[in-house]
């Protein structure tokens, strides 16, 4: 038995090698797209134009007699064109509003008159308007820019005025008891109440992702399956294969072994070409920014999508023995993988770790939520839960292949029912 | 070999074989002919293990192919009509592939390599090979372990005259240096008439004629035996083709 199982699967092996056209499209095609896309998502993020006018309708300078404090419109001005021309933005300084009706213009940022007396003074406040054009990204990116540096020209103000305030009243005080007398401070912590290490939450991102990567796996591995067996029908390969003393199963279970093989290889790349688009995008906006790949989570990524990949053929598969074509077979699978799709989705706004046990457990009869509860309980530590549900996804995974291979016959894969 | 009182009906229905009932003696040649949907492949597909029967008794070396199919498949050796090729394996590797399968030795994969007669071609990737040569790659698998029961269905089916020969001359061979009994199946009656020592007249699942070639020709008094086919439908009170309830094979 042990030679007949190493013959089929060196002879799928040998097939699955020599047909380039998977081996590129499922294996290669990732490594090269993911990282493309990531430098052409970063270069075209790049070079988006964000334009931006300013309309100085103040043209003053004022200083308060009180305080001494100056504001200068020009200055905050000046400061708002250089800070945005550092970030690639175009910046022009217009005349009039009416460039609010000139659609090249993102973002048309209005300093009022009266701007610099307000702004010094100590009983009234500055207002500067902007008008960001409705629906563009671009003008949402410089209207959070003009905010940023609005924010913090009125912070330095601020601080400015309290000193001023304090040598008036000769009084001692701290800049911030007076502008956050009250403020809130954030301890991260794992499960256990230990400091959560900083690299945390940047791992809870790359394992969002890696749950993700599991939807891409899934599909391949099934087509591989499909076309296996039915392919083999349609190819007219199997009746000869199943005169030979190898058994059904066996033929099946090679089947599976490479398929789950082809998965496995798939998982990896996807996850590593995933990591380096997010690297490469990132580092072409921001520049120098590295995720943290951490190994030991990369390996039970792999584990996991080694069981997500079986659980997947193995629900397909009783389905895929008992259709005529490839195409219903395709469709039937493409159902399975796509609950295991949309679980993986879900799993970027659902913690289910964190869901009531009254959810949590009808959810376990789906097996890929076992695939991501592995994921996500590894990334906190609980590993004892982890195997669990890993044992859960494998066993589950087993039982379904063995009721497929007996209730299926040689009978069933030649004369399929219309 | 013994078939007696053969029946398949399928899960959809269609009733394929209604008690078919003959006997292939060892080191003989039995052909198997009749028009499509006769009940043919339905038959060989039985015998080969891969179809169960609904009703009827078959024997291979005495052993029941229902109740011990672990022996009755060493027995056999199976070429299935519309059989094909691992396109991205070579001819040679189809053959240790079958081999290792079977658990052959080297002998047999020198004399399976010998009985395909496609020398070099042999490294190259079965999917470049014309159909004659896929034919004979698959033939020399079937036979490369000089089974005691060779199933050959429709051994020729859409080759050309001269490929058509040369699976002949393999089977011709095979049998002279094995003592080996084939049941061949085919729509070419010259084949069967060169071939089988005997023949079996299958029609709409039931055994209608059997003898030896030349009898054929004698009892209908015929020239050749596709004469004798014609005569022997018609004399069966039916029409000659398709039979609807009977054309799953």
């Amino acid at each position: 038995m042990g030679s007949i199982m190493k013959a089929l699967i060196h002879k799928e092996l040998i097939d699955l090698l020599r047909d380039r056209k998977t081996i590129i499209t499922t294996i290669l095609l990732p490594v090269i797209t993911f990282p493309l896309l990531g430098f052409i998502v970063g270069i075209i993020y790049s070079q988006q134009p964000v334009r931006v006018a300013i309309v100085d309708a103040d043209k003053s300078i004022y200083t308060d007699p009180l305080t001494n404090i100056t504001v200068s419109s020009e200055w905050l001005v000046n400061n708002i064109t250089s800070r945005l021309e550092k970030m690639k933005f175009e910046v022009e300084k217009v005349n009039s509003i009416e460039a609010i009706k000139n659609p090249i213009y993102d973002v048309v940022v209005l300093i009022p008159e009266n701007f610099s007396i307000n702004a010094s003074s100590l009983n009234k406040s500055a207002r500067v308007i902007i008008y960001r054009r409705a629906v563009f990204q671009s003008a949402q990116i410089a209207e959070a820019a003009v905010n940023d540096i609005i924010r913090s020209y009125s912070d330095r103000l601020s601080n400015l005025k309290i000193k001023a305030l304090s040598r008036l009243a000769n009084v001692t005080v701290s800049e911030q008891a007076i502008k956050n007398p009250i403020s809130g401070k954030t301890e991260v912590v794992t499960l256990t109440g230990e400091a959560a290490p900083s690299e945390l939450e940047s791992k809870g991102v790359i394992t969002r992702l890696l749950i993700m990567v599991l939807s891409f796996v899934v599909v391949p591995a099934s087509s591989f399956v499909i076309d296996g067996i039915i392919g083999e029908r349609e190819r007219k390969t199997i009746e000869f294969l199943l005169v030979s003393p190898a058994s059904l199963n066996s033929i099946i279970y090679s089947k599976m072994i490479v398929a789950t093989l082809l998965g496995l290889i798939v998982a990896v790349v996807d996850a590593f070409s995933v990591m380096i688009y997010f690297v490469v995008a990132a580092t072409v906006i921001v520049g120098n920014v590295w995720l943290f790949i951490d190994i030991a989570l990369l390996a039970i990524h792999s584990i996991t999508a080694f069981f997500t990949i079986l659980a997947s053929v193995s629900i397909a598969l009783p389905f895929i023995t008992r259709t005529r074509g490839i195409r219903s077979a395709s469709n039937i699978a493409s159902i399975v993988t796509s609950i295991g799709t949309i679980i993986f989705l879900s799993s970027f706004f659902i913690d289910y770790s964190r869901l009531p046990i009254t959810i949590q457990y009808p959810l376990y009869l789906i097996p890929f939520v076992h695939s991501v509860l592995a994921i996500q309980l590894f990334l906190l530590g609980e590993y004892v839960k982890t195997t669990m549900h890993l044992a859960l996804l494998g066993i589950s995974s087993i039982i379904l292949l063995i009721i497929t291979t007996k209730t299926v016959d040689s009978e069933k894969i030649l004369v399929a029912p219309e | 070999m013994e078939v007696l009182d053969l029946h398949k009906v399928y899960s959809n229905g269609v009733y394929a074989l209604r008690g078919l009932s003959f006997v292939v003696k060892k080191g003989e040649i039995y052909g198997l002919i009749g028009p499509n949907g006769s009940g043919k492949t339905t038959t060989l597909r039985i015998i080969a293990g891969l179809v169960k029967p609904t009703k009827g008794l078959i024997r291979i070396a005495g052993f029941d192919i229902v109740k011990k199919p672990e022996i009755t498949k060493q027995y056999i050796g199976y070429l299935p009509e519309e059989a094909d090729v691992y396109y991205r394996l070579t001819g040679l590797e189809h053959i240790e592939f079958y081999a290792k399968l079977y658990g052959l030795d080297s002998e047999a994969v020198e004399y399976g390599v010998k009985l395909s007669g496609l020398g070099d071609r042999l490294y190259d990737e079965a999917g470049t090979y014309s159909k004659g040569m896929k034919r004979r790659l698959l033939l020399a698998i079937t036979l490369m372990r000089k089974p005691m029961l060779a199933i050959l269905d429709e051994p020729t089916s859409g080759l050309d005259v001269q490929a058509s020969l040369k699976v002949r001359d393999i089977i011709k061979q095979f049998v002279r240096e094995s003592s080996s009994s084939v049941v061949i199946s085919s729509h070419n009656m010259l084949e069967i008439e060169y071939l089988a020592n005997r023949i079996g007249l299958i029609y709409k699942g039931k055994l209608v004629f059997e003898g030896a070639p030349a009898d054929v020709l004698k009892k209908t008094n015929s020239s050749n035996l596709e004469e004798a086919f014609v005569k022997i439908i018609e004399s069966s009170g039916v029409e000659n083709g398709f039979d609807h309830e009977s054309t799953y094979t």
